[in-house]
């Protein structure tokens, strides 16, 4: 998944960015509102967003969002911890809450149950043809053989996955596996879109001339 | 449940004794009535026996200038030296007379006086012989004399009569007032008494000790100085709690990114180090889960203060949930408590580190008749003298230097619920009774 963080503590943000990068997933780490605003548009799977930050609020700014019509998943990772404060940040749109200090196995678990909820089957498992994605656990077997893919090729198929059945644009797709911070070459894209091919099957991912690429475009 | 302020309170055999200003002013007020008794009681005496004996004299004298009157007319008087006769009940008589001739001889008397004369020669005025008080005045001037007389017996049961009676009266009123100030000075203590009480009960982490009115409303103007005084100590301390409280606020703030930035860095470090550094990073991931366990615990309880939210308990549910990575944990199945979920989980997390630094590998937790937790571990435990050390500590709030943060917090907890920590002794390991 496409991951926002926005935490202004370098050591934290730093280890968590690390951390759920090694997990698979494409983390932009946003220091300040600021920075954050910078990115407005960009498409991302879920935003991790720390309440106190040296520019504004980031509650606030969650709201803003979602009375924009952003229904991307939120999980707050804060400091408060008292009752009102957990109730109010899940009030001002945010999906989970996570007080600190938390394990980064802890919220590794729920980003799972956050793709799992977008997977919209609620065990993150997926069944196309001969293909079969365990999205929770990052296995893939095509006729019951396991395959392996590299970390980049295993972003492009969730990010496709995540969105079954919808045209994924091309640039948001580039967004979605190699974030904001990675230079990117011109067909880098679809040198991991042409190895998923390979390994997993011609007719998997549907290119939509001129519009981007599809999974799942008769679901 | 003992109330805290109780506990800390020394024992009455360590308590000096001290003077009681009621019992002070009860004795003083006593030995002044017998004072005033005795005193009012000699001088109503003294003046009684003294107006008694010249009411005295003058009955007598007016009996005599009357009986001088009568004599010369009284021409049947009897012969010389005869008695006029007794009159109806003469035998009580107190009063007797007699005509004496200027050669001494009796020319008449009263049946009651004496046969010999009282004065051999005429002998006027007052004047006292063996029995009788005299009073006499001649009769004419040929040396007759007339004497009229009371027994001086009779005259002293008089003034005694009289004296005591109004001696006893003086008494009395005395005594009445006596008890009656003693009554008014119990009442008119009675405010301070209660004051001092209220004092003595005063406990700064009771529901409403804080407020300005903690110790009610002043009974007495003298007492109103005492009242402001404390008003202003518990809005001082009101104000210190209300900082602590705010401070550890931005403490929370400031302590908990860094510890989940430790933990987060430590897990990165954890999985990308070679094998051999896994079991030291995993240590360090313990310590620094042990130091968020302290440091929520240390925030939660400063925090809550006043506001203690107890609710229905799981504590088995919640001691899953606790960080104690090597010690097995058994709860009672199904016990369950009234408390405020996370100062108990604060006062459980302090009592395992507790039980696994001191060499425990198990603890078990057990309810107390619903009055609480005991928990007790399978460590070393400690000798007698030091377990009665660190319950002494426990009991006067005194921590300082005997015991550790673990026992400091979880008895903070237990007197915030309204109970208080209690170490029983036990056969084998430590045991700790959270009474809640």
């Amino acid at each position: 998944m496409r991951l926002l963080l926005l935490e202004d503590d370098h050591i934290l943000g730093d280890a968590l960015r690390d951390y759920l990068r090694a997990e698979g997933h494409v983390v932009d780490w946003c220091k300040t509102l600021a920075q954050t605003r910078a990115l407005a548009g960009e498409p991302y799977d879920a935003l991790l967003v720390d309440w106190q930050l040296p520019d504004g609020s980031g509650l606030e700014w969650l709201r803003a969002q979602r009375i924009r019509g952003d229904t991307t998943p939120a999980l707050m990772l804060t400091a408060r911890d008292l009752l009102t404060q957990r109730v109010e940040g899940l009030d001002s749109g945010a999906d989970d809450y996570l007080v600190k200090p938390f394990a980064p196995e802890e919220l590794a678990a729920r980003l799972r149950a956050v793709g799992r909820r977008l997977a919209q089957d609620g065990q993150g498992l997926r069944r196309l043809g001969g293909v079969e994605v365990d999205l929770p656990a990052r296995a893939v077997r095509v006729d019951g053989a396991r395959v392996e893919l590299t970390a980049r090729e295993w972003a492009v198929l969730e990010a496709l996955l995540l969105r079954i059945g919808r045209i994924v644009p091309r640039t948001d797709l580039e967004r979605l596996v190699l974030g904001f911070e990675t230079e990117l070459s011109s067909n880098a894209l679809e040198v991991h879109v042409s190895a998923l091919r390979r390994k997993l099957g011609r007719d998997l991912i549907e290119t939509v001339r001129g519009l981007g690429y599809r999974i799942g475009g008769d679901a | 449940m003992k109330p805290a302020a109780e506990a800390a309170s020394p024992t009455s055999a360590e308590e000096p004794r001290l003077p009681s200003t009621r019992a002070r002013l009860a004795n003083a007020l006593t030995a002044w009535s017998v004072v005033w008794g005795l005193a009012v009681g000699a001088a109503i005496w003294l003046a009684a026996t003294h107006e008694v004996d010249e009411l005295l004299d003058d009955a007598l004298q007016s009996s005599g200038e009357l009986l001088a009157v009568l004599a010369p007319v009284a021409n049947t008087a009897p012969a010389e030296g005869g008695v006029v006769p007794a009159s109806n009940g003469g035998a009580v008589e107190r009063f007797a007379w007699q005509v004496i001739a200027s050669d001494g001889g009796i020319l008449m008397r009263s049946h009651r006086a004496p046969a010999a004369a009282w004065h051999g020669a005429p002998k006027p005025g007052f004047s006292d012989t063996a029995e009788w008080h005299v009073h006499g005045r001649s009769l004419g001037t040929s040396g007759t004399m007339l004497y009229v007389a009371q027994t001086r017996s009779e005259r002293r049961e008089a003034r005694s009569d009289v004296a005591l009676g109004a001696v006893l009266a003086a008494l009395a009123v005395g005594l009445l007032g006596h008890v009656w100030l003693r009554a008014r000075l119990r009442g008119e203590m009675e405010p301070l008494q209660t004051l001092s009480r209220r004092l003595e009960a005063w406990d700064v982490d009771a529901p409403g000790a804080l407020q300005a009115d903690a110790l009610g409303a002043a009974e007495r103007s003298e007492l109103l100085p005492v009242h402001r005084a404390m008003a202003r100590a518990t809005a001082r301390l009101a104000s210190r709690l209300a900082n602590e409280q705010a401070f550890s606020a931005h403490a929370a703030h400031a302590l908990r990114t860094p510890l989940a930035g430790i933990d987060a860095q430590l897990a990165v470090t954890l999985r990308d180090c070679p094998p051999p550094w896994h079991e030291r990073v995993q240590r360090a991931r313990e310590a620094a889960a042990r130091l968020q366990g302290v440091v929520a615990a240390l925030l939660g309880l400063f925090r809550s203060g006043a506001e203690l939210n107890p609710v229905e308990v799981d504590v088995g549910d919640l001691a899953q949930r606790l960080p104690a990575p090597r010690l097995r944990t058994t709860v009672a199945e199904g016990l369950r408590v009234q408390a405020d979920p996370d100062l108990l989980a604060a006062a459980l997390a302090n009592l395992f580190d507790n039980a696994q630094r001191h060499g425990a590998a198990q603890v078990w937790v057990e309810g107390i008749d619903g009055a609480g937790l005991v928990v007790r571990d399978d460590g070393p435990g400690v000798a007698h003298e030091r377990r009665a050390a660190l319950q002494a500590a426990i009991d006067t709030q005194r921590y300082q230097g005997v015991t550790g943060l673990g026992l400091m917090l979880a008895d903070r907890v237990a007197r915030a619920h309204g109970g208080r920590l209690c170490l029983p002794a036990s056969e084998s390991g430590f045991a700790v009774e959270l009474r809640l």
